[in-house]
C-alpha cells in the first residue's frame, strides 16, 4: 500500500499538518524535538490503532485539547483508494473507513500494515519480555483473526481468574469454571506463537545474513512459560497450581509469561552480542515483520524509518538499503539529508510541529 | 436550577443508559412540559414497586408466588432455558420458538465485577432439579468468557451427579443474512457448528 496523504490535527505537538505524498521516498528533515517522529507515529497508528511509542493514548492528544484526529488517504492493493479517519479522545477512539464507522478491531487490524524502524527497537533485544510479547502479539494478531480472538479470550479469562484470586477466597469450582475457557485459548496461543516465531525466525536469519557478513547465524527461540500447546495438560497444571496461585494471588503459569530470545551463534544476543550485532538483529526483525505482513496479506507495508539511516555506519547503511523492499513506500526522518546513494526523496522541512514541502510553491500570504 | 430539580436529576442519572443530558431532559419533561402525567407515573411506579417481585421458581418478574410462565400448565416445565437477564427471556419468548420454562440467573459469573455464585440465582435452580421434573437445561448464556465460565460452573457444580441433560444454544449466522456480511468470529463458530444437510 501507499500512503497518499496524511492530515493531523492536535496530534501531540502538531496543531495542524496536511502532507501530500508523491513518489515512493519521503524524508522529514528537522532538528530534534520538532515533531518528525510524531508524524511517523500517526502513520504507524493506522495499522493497529496503537502507537509504537506509548500504550497511553491520552499522550497523543495535544496539550489543552480534547480531541486529536488523523486522516489518511491510502492506495491499497485490495481495497483501492481508501480514506481512514481516526478520532482520539482522552477516553477512547473512533474509526471510520471510507465514511463507514468501524467498531470491531478484528475487522480492521492489520488491513493497513506499516512497519516502524526506530532506535528504541534495541529494547526488543535488551529490554523486558513484556515489550517482546507486545511486538509478537501485534505482529501475529494483525495477520490472523484467530490469534486475536484467542488472545482476547485468554486475556479476559486471565483477568477474571486473577480477580478471583485477588479476593483471597477463590473457590475451586469458580476457578475451574474460568480455567475451562482460559486453557483452550492459551493452548491456541502457544501453538500459534510457536509456529509464528519459527517462520519469523527463518526470515530474521536470512535478513541478518544480508546485514552482517559474519557467518554467524542468527535465530529466534521461543521460550514458552508452559511448553505444551495442549489444553488438557494446561488445565491439569492450572489445577495443580491453584494453591500456589492463591498464595501469590495471581496466575503463575501461562502464555502471559512467555518470552522469546534472539540468538547469535547459539548464544543469547542480549548478553553476548555486540552493540552492532544487536542493531543488525532488530533491523532483521523489522524486515522479517515487513515480509511477514506482505506474505500473509498480499499488501506491501509502508516502512517508517525513524532516524535509523543516520545512526548506521556507511557500510551497514548500504547493506540495510539493499535489504529493504524497493517497491515499498518509505517515510524516513533525520536531522540531516540522507546520503546521495539512497536515491531521490520528497523532502519536508519540519519545525515546531509544522511541515512544509521543500520546492513546493508557497501559498501566498493573505 | 433548583435544589429539588437537581436531586431528581441526580437520581435519574443513576438509571442505566442515562447520562447528564438525557436525565436533565427527562426531568424537564416530567416537571415542566407534561406535569399532568406525573401523578399517573408516580402511582404506576409505586404500584409496580409494591406488586412486582421475583418468581420464586425461575426468577422472572412475577406478581404472584409464580410468574405467568411457571404457572402456565401448558408449558413444558421439564425443559428449562437458563438465561442471564429478564430481557433475554423476553427476547426468546418473542421468537415463539420455545414452549418450555425458564430460569433467570440475574447475571453471570464475573469476579472483575464482584459477581460470584452467591449473587446469582443458583439456589432456586438447585431446588428445581432436586425436586425432580427437570429433564433438560438449555444454556442460553452469552458467548463470552463470563458466559462460558458460568456454563462450566453450572455443568460442573450445579448439575454434576444429577440426572439432567445439558445443551448449549448454537452460535452462527443471523437468519436471512448472507455470509458476506458476517464477521470472522461468527463465521468461525457457524462453521464449527455446521450440521448434516440431508
Amino acid at each position: 500500500m501507499r500512503l497518499r496523504s496524511l492530515t493531523l490535527r492536535h496530534f501531540r505537538n502538531v496543531g495542524f499538518a496536511a502532507l501530500e505524498f508523491s513518489g515512493r521516498q519521503h524524508f522529514l528533515l528537522g532538528a530534534n524535538g520538532q515533531g518528525k517522529t510524531n508524524l511517523l507515529e500517526a502513520a504507524g497508528f493506522l495499522t493497529a490503532l496503537r502507537s509504537f511509542r506509548t500504550s497511553d493514548n491520552k499522550l497523543l492528544v495535544g496539550h489543552t485539547q480534547h480531541t486529536a484526529a488523523i486522516a489518511a488517504v491510502v492506495e491499497h492493493e485490495r481495497q483501492g483508494e481508501t480514506k481512514i479517519t481516526i478520532k482520539l479522545r482522552h477516553d477512547g477512539k473512533e474509526l471510520w473507513c471510507d465514511q463507514a464507522r468501524v467498531t470491531k478491531l478484528a475487522e480492521y487490524l492489520g488491513k493497513f500494515p506499516t512497519v516502524v524502524f526506530s532506535s528504541q527497537d534495541l529494547q526488543l533485544v535488551r529490554g523486558s519480555p513484556a515489550g517482546r510479547r507486545r511486538w509478537l502479539d501485534l505482529t501475529l494478531a494483525a495477520m490472523d483473526p484467530g490469534y486475536l480472538r484467542a488472545l482476547q479470550m485468554f486475556s479476559r479469562a486471565l483477568t477474571e481468574r486473577n480477580a478471583l484470586l485477588k479476593t483471597g477466597r477463590a473457590g475451586e469450582t469458580q476457578l475451574a469454571a474460568f480455567e475451562q475457557t482460559l486453557a483452550p485459548a492459551a493452548a491456541q496461543l502457544i501453538a500459534l506463537r510457536s509456529s509464528g516465531i519459527k517462520a519469523l525466525g527463518a526470515t530474521v536469519k536470512s535478513g541478518y545474513a544480508k546485514l552482517c557478513d559474519d557467518a554467524e547465524p542468527a535465530s529466534l527461540v521461543y521460550e514458552p512459560n508452559f511448553a505444551e500447546a495442549d489444553a488438557e495438560a494446561l488445565l491439569a497444571r492450572l489445577e495443580a497450581g491453584r494453591a500456589r496461585d492463591a498464595q501469590f494471588r495471581t496466575t503463575l503459569v501461562g502464555p502471559h509469561r512467555d518470552d522469546f530470545q534472539f540468538n547469535v551463534h547459539h548464544t543469547a544476543a542480549k548478553d553476548f552480542a555486540s552493540e552492532g550485532q544487536q542493531r543488525s538483529l532488530v533491523l532483521a526483525l523489522r524486515l522479517a515483520q515487513a515480509a511477514w505482513f506482505q506474505e500473509k496479506s498480499g499488501v506491501r507495508p509502508v516502512l517508517l524509518a525513524d532516524d535509523v539511516l543516520g545512526e548506521l555506519d556507511p557500510v551497514r547503511r548500504s547493506r540495510f538499503w539493499s535489504a529493504i523492499d524497493h517497491e515499498a513506500q518509505i517515510i524516513a526522518t533525520g536531522t540531516s539529508l540522507p546520503a546521495a546513494e539512497l536515491g531521490t526523496w520528497q523532502i519536508f522541512d519540519v519545525a515546531d510541529g509544522a511541515f512544509s514541502e521543500r520546492g513546493a510553491p508557497r501559498e501566498a500570504a493573505l | 436550577m433548583t435544589p429539588a430539580f437537581e436531586k431528581l436529576q441526580k437520581h435519574l442519572k443513576q438509571l442505566p443508559g442515562l447520562g447528564y443530558r438525557s436525565s436533565e431532559r427527562i426531568a424537564l419533561h416530567l416537571l415542566v412540559e407534561k406535569p399532568a402525567q406525573l401523578p399517573a407515573l408516580v402511582a404506576a411506579l409505586e404500584e409496580a414497586a409494591r406488586a412486582v417481585r421475583r418468581c420464586t421458581r425461575c426468577g422472572n418478574l412475577a406478581e404472584e408466588e409464580l410468574c405467568g410462565l411457571c404457572a402456565d400448565e401448558r408449558r413444558d416445565q421439564t425443559v428449562v432455558c437458563v438465561v442471564e437477564h429478564v430481557p433475554d427471556l423476553v427476547a426468546i419468548e418473542r421468537s415463539g420458538a420455545f414452549r418450555g420454562s425458564y430460569h433467570v440467573l440475574h447475571g453471570k459469573l464475573s469476579p472483575i465485577q464482584g459477581v460470584g455464585p452467591e449473587q446469582l440465582n443458583f439456589g432456586a435452580l438447585i431446588d428445581r432439579i432436586e425436586t425432580g421434573g427437570v429433564g433438560e437445561l438449555i444454556l442460553a448464556l452469552s458467548n463470552d468468557v463470563e458466559g462460558e465460565a458460568t456454563c462450566h460452573y453450572l455443568t460442573e457444580y450445579i448439575t454434576k451427579g444429577r440426572d439432567v441433560k445439558i445443551t448449549r444454544i448454537g452460535f452462527g449466522l443471523p437468519s436471512g443474512g448472507g455470509v458476506l456480511y458476517a464477521d470472522s468470529v461468527t463465521l468461525r463458530s457457524a462453521l464449527e457448528g455446521r450440521r448434516s444437510f440431508q
